[in-house]
């Protein structure tokens, strides 16, 4: 096998967070380790920061009680990945996870300007492979919501994990989480 | 205003000092085979019985041709440039060994890298980065085609990957004689290198 570009080493989640505890990597740096990769995150425009807190907002409010929301903050997929997506929604509430990181949160939010491509690529590869079964992707580029579900492996098919099912939501339109079958969010809600 | 959606991912880059100080805290694992190129941590091509045994034969081959005053350093660090340290197969520097106990050497006369799978990373990432230093003679021992390739004469170029790459490129087969360019004097037959 002939590597046409150089081999890139894969960090560990254990070697990601010695080089956070010997404060080697400051914990602001926008960084995320995504499939051993640590990887620049998307640069904080403002149109990007409302629309988290926009997402934030509604979705706090479809899934009500018994969930919360977080965001930009860490998850933990496997032993290579640590994202810290934009938003996501977890079963239970915050003090439940004091000892480890969130592992299966019910929807993954993303929302992308110019790293459409990594939200697209790279991530959607990783969420898709830790099962993550329903995953959003708020294009601020084309003003839509990507919603990816059905995570499927590599096979004849596609190269890299990814989601079978794939569907374009304009502003228009309204969305429901699979893991909050009573709700209905409007994409305008998200966009800024 | 409308942004590109074409971005590239970008890793964590690293500078020389930030990875000397990774190796110091010991965050990797003793031996792993990582060199530092242009800033990205990269893995290095496993050692395979010929691979080795080539490196031993042209490291034995050059100190011969090079004399006293010089040594070869084999799969040691250079302290290259601000984001690079990289741990070619062989490197001819001058003085003793000692003379490097405090920091690698950075500029070597020759250096060379063994290659099987290691070929197309070898001839473009590496040849362009140690182009970029202008280290003047650089050699790719091809082990698939069993030929030396000599590479000299570094120009700019803004398509290689590190902005720069060698003007100059000969290939010796297992019959002819190289001289290297801070050896004026010597003749290595090339079938001397080879495993």
């Amino acid at each position: 096998m002939k590597a046409e570009r150089p081999v890139l080493h894969r960090w560990t989640r254990h070697e990601y967070a010695r080089l956070i505890d010997e404060s080697f990597l400051d914990e602001d740096e926008p960084i995320e380790l995504l499939d051993g990769l640590l990887l620049m995150k998307e640069p904080q425009t403002s149109p990007h920061r409302t629309a988290v807190l926009l997402v934030e907002k509604a979705v706090e409010r479809a899934f009500g009680e018994g969930w919360f929301v977080q965001t930009q903050s860490p998850i933990t997929l496997g032993d290579r990945s640590e994202p810290e997506p934009d938003v996501c929604v977890v079963r239970g509430s915050p003090r439940d996870y004091v000892d480890a990181h969130p592992t299966r949160p019910a929807l993954v939010v993303e929302v992308a300007q110019s790293g459409l491509r990594l939200a697209r690529g790279r991530k959607a590869a990783a969420y898709a492979r830790a099962r993550i079964a329903d995953y959003w992707i708020v294009n601020l580029v084309d003003r839509v919501l990507e919603v990816h579900r059905e995570p499927a492996r590599p096979g004849p098919a596609r190269r890299h994990w990814g989601y079978a099912a794939i569907e374009m939501l304009d502003a228009d339109a309204m969305i429901t989480p699979l893991a909050a079958p009573s709700a209905a969010i409007r994409v305008a809600d998200f966009l800024p | 205003m409308r942004v590109m959606a074409s971005y590239e991912t970008r890793t964590r880059r690293f500078s020389r000092a930030e990875y000397e100080r990774l190796i110091d805290l010991g965050v990797f694992q003793p031996g792993e085979p990582i060199e530092l190129i242009g800033g990205e941590l990269m893995v290095a091509e496993p050692q395979g019985v010929a691979h080795y045994t080539a490196i031993v034969k042209t490291a034995k081959a050059l100190e011969a041709a090079f004399g006293p005053g010089w040594h070869a350093r084999t799969l040691g660090p250079i302290g290259l440039d601000d984001d690079s340290e990289p741990e070619p197969d062989i490197a001819i520097v001058p003085g003793s060994p000692e003379d490097y106990s405090r920091a690698h050497p950075s500029r070597p006369v020759l250096t060379i890298e063994v290659a099987e799978s290691s070929l197309a990373v070898d001839r473009h990432h590496k040849g362009s980065l140690y182009a970029r230093a202008g280290l003047p003679d650089y050699w790719i021992l091809n082990l698939v085609d069993r030929v030396l390739e000599v590479y000299r004469e570094p120009a700019a170029d803004s398509a290689a990957p590190f902005g720069w790459r060698y003007a100059r490129h000969e290939e010796f087969d297992a019959s002819a004689g190289v001289t290297p360019l801070a050896a004026p004097g010597s003749s290595i037959p090339v079938s001397r290198l080879l495993p």
